[in-house]
């Protein structure tokens, strides 16, 4: 009987031993001995460079110009369609056979390459000098610069100023004249607010919506140490200010089916009066009606007198070099390159972002329209600082239970008992 | 023997296979399920079955669970009924057999991801297809917010799922059916049986073991549906659509819980296991052969 199996068994044992061989859960990773340098002789470093803006052909233009100014080093670029590179960047970077230089986004997912140890300290690299010290703070943690945001967006709704100029509006500086604009555009057949309330929407317009609710930055933070509850007033607040907008008829209708293409389309059409969406819009918008004449506007929650913020600003695309790359000489001369002013304005007009590098000249259009808001009084935007996912989904998870019709209060209390649920050890 | 050895030599390339991208991502994932592994960490610790308990008191594996069993229901109710019907009209209707098939099935060429945008904007409340039809047609108290009314997302995602997969369950029934015998047919007819008693006494019953399969694999199809739910609603609003495969990602790939994310699989698998055998049971109980 033993006999008559021991072959299988063989080959069974032989496949064991060869998984055990490439196994391991993905703990056991062995770190790299981190070398730089031109290796071969004559033959070029290739080091890669993984990031989500895909449709952005001036990426090629600016590594074929660095490999050129480097003969050295090259270049090799990937990207990925921005939501799956939220979730599987860290994956990829773990055996540091990619992703010498990678972009991350601030907030939950900064925190988890940090925590992984995946992000290389640049703090004493003097291109670190090129950028705007206020707006590098996403990429920096218990002191260290991590990683250096390479995008810069405001996220607060776009307005349509001709529509604002033809019934006599100005951008409302408190809650009660925001409502009372968002009448008259209302009664004048306008949507005042083009609401992508299936996708993006409500994790963007709760920044400027609570801003001035919870002047605090850090009240996300302390929600995650349970030190304040969203069935606190802050958040009950914004929710039924959500809802008031709601229950006005100032979204347009069945906004929570709406997604980002649909809302855009209302408002380039004109039908719509504001996008809340962000500046990042301000391109798409232009493409599709380029003689709109176009500014942003936060909603003031608040009394005028009690309004600390302007609107909300968020800095992203943040440049890392791989801890466990090979080449971390050579990534760091490439994220040098990218930081001299020249380099950064190019990217920038090309792909109509601010790019938080100092002394850039801005001629797109699009950032012209924005040009204004560097100077403004805007806070980081809120969402980001929520590192938990699951907490930042019951946040915005309120959001759109309020505008389906539970009430704030009752909206605020499931969101929180899902957080309580996060915050147990 | 030495032909035995040889046999089990040509084993090797599909075992091997076998085990790398099933074996050990499911050993290794029941073993991820008793630690704290965040996914990246070098490190991970045994927490025994704190994660086990974590996922069953958790209110969005609840909800995941709920929505997913309404989603699985709508699904195999549907697609069964509809793509039998389908069979039988092809089945019978010999000159449009070859066009009709072909029609039925082109949603199947086509991507889930690729269905579900489409969808999302045939859904659009606004802009959308399916509204401004109705509208057309004067049946406006019809027309809704399809994808974000919450108490209606889970039920418009199922349609589309089950749109999308008519064909190819249709195809396994005109199978089923081409495998009962005609004679039977022409004895019933001889016998004066209606249309409907030869459905109820020959066809159906002689149909089950390609019903049995269709259910199951419509059973396993829609609990595993990923994609569409990703595309269209992402599991939205207000985790009206999430299902188990979305909340297993969340925590997995957005949250960084793999330990979590493991176990609610291990329940996934359980959840999925019990279902299919209660239907194979029930099914195989109506199996009749003549």
């Amino acid at each position: 009987m033993l006999k008559k199996y021991s072959f299988p068994a063989a080959i069974f044992l032989l496949l064991a031993l060869i998984l055990a061989a490439c196994g391991g859960n993905g703990g056991n990773a062995s770190s790299n001995t981190v070398s730089s340098g031109n290796s071969g002789a004559g033959k070029p470093v290739e080091i890669s460079f993984i990031h989500w803006q895909g449709d952005v052909p001036v990426w090629n233009e600016i590594i074929k110009d660095f490999e050129q100014e480097n003969p050295g080093i090259k270049v090799s670029m990937q990207t990925f369609p921005s939501e799956q590179y939220q979730t599987t960047a860290q994956v990829k970077l773990l055996d540091g056979s990619v992703g010498d230089v990678f972009a991350s986004f601030p907030g939950a997912q900064f925190e988890s390459i940090a925590k992984a140890g995946l992000y290389t300290d640049l703090t004493n690299e003097a291109f670190v000098q090129s950028f705007v010290p206020e707006l590098i703070k996403s990429g920096a943690k218990d002191g260290k610069q991590y990683a250096l945001p390479y995008s810069l967006v405001y996220n607060i709704p776009v307005y349509n100023v001709g529509l604002f100029e033809q019934y006599n509006l100005s951008p409302p500086k408190d809650w009660d004249s925001f409502l009372a604009a968002s009448e008259t555009l209302k009664s004048n057949g306008i949507i005042p607010i083009a609401f992508p309330g299936a996708d993006i929407g409500p994790g963007q317009f709760m920044n400027p919506m609570m801003m001035n609710n919870a002047p605090d930055e850090e009240v996300f933070q302390k929600l995650e140490k349970g030190e304040t509850k969203l069935t606190d007033e802050w958040w009950t607040t914004t929710l039924s200010q959500f809802k008031e907008l709601n229950d006005k008829g100032y979204f347009q209708p069945d906004s929570l089916g709406t997604n980002t293409d649909a809302a855009i389309a209302l408002f380039s059409q004109g039908k719509a009066a504001m996008l809340a969406t962000g500046s990042y819009s301000i391109a798409a918008v232009l493409k599709a009606s380029p003689d709109l004449k176009l500014d942003l506007l936060a909603p003031i929650t608040v009394p005028a007198d009690q309004a600390i913020y302007e609107g909300i600003h968020t800095t992203t695309f943040m440049l890392g070099v791989n801890s466990k790359s090979k080449h971390p000489e050579e990534a760091k001369a490439f994220i040098s390159y990218l930081s001299k002013k020249e380099v950064a304005g190019k990217v920038a007009n090309a792909a109509n972002q601010n790019i938080p590098v100092k002394d850039i000249e801005y001629t797109s259009p699009a950032l012209q329209v924005i040009s204004g808001w560097a100077d403004k009084k805007t806070r980081f935007q809120p969402r980001y600082l929520i590192t938990n996912i699951e907490i930042q989904k019951a946040v915005t998870g309120s959001i759109q239970a309020v505008i389906a019709g539970d009430s704030a209060e009752g909206a605020a209390g499931s969101a929180q008992a899902i957080v309580d649920q996060q915050l147990k050890p | 023997m030495a032909v035995r050895k040889t046999i089990y030599f040509f084993f090797v390339p599909g075992l091997l296979l076998y085990a790398i991208f099933f074996l050990y991502p499911t050993l290794s994932g029941f073993y991820n399920s008793f630690t704290d592994w965040d996914g990246m960490s070098d490190t991970s610790g045994f927490v025994g079955l704190d994660n086990y308990k974590t996922v069953a008191d958790s209110i969005i594996f609840k909800k995941a669970i709920g929505n997913n069993l309404r989603f699985m229901l709508s699904v195999v109710v549907v697609q069964t009924l509809v793509s039998l019907i389908v069979a039988l009209l092809l089945t019978k209707n010999k000159k449009t057999t070859v066009a009709l098939r072909a029609l039925y099935f082109f949603p199947t060429i086509l991507s889930s991801a690729a269905v579900g945008f489409i969808a999302a904007y045939v859904y659009d409340p606004n802009l959308g297809l399916l509204n401004e039809l109705l509208r057309m047609l004067g049946l406006s108290a019809l027309a809704n917010n399809w994808l974000g009314n919450p108490s209606l997302a889970i039920y418009s995602i199922a349609a589309i799922q089950a749109w999308a997969h008519i064909g190819q369950m249709a195809i396994l029934f005109i199978a089923g059916l081409h495998a009962i015998p005609e004679e039977l047919y022409e004895a019933a007819k001889l016998d004066g049986g209606g249309k409907w008693a030869i459905f109820r006494r020959i066809t159906w019953p002689l149909l089950a073991p390609a019903a049995t399969i269709v259910v199951a694999y419509t059973t396993i199809q829609s609990f595993k549906a990923f994609d569409l739910i990703f595309v269209t609603t992402r599991g939205g609003p207000n985790y009206a659509t999430e299902i188990l495969s979305t909340y297993i990602y969340s925590a997995a790939f957005q949250n960084y819980k793999f330990g979590q994310a493991s176990a609610a699989s291990i329940y996934f698998l359980f959840i999925i296991a019990f279902i299919t055998f209660l239907q194979f049971r029930a099914l195989r109980a109506n199996r009749v052969s003549y």
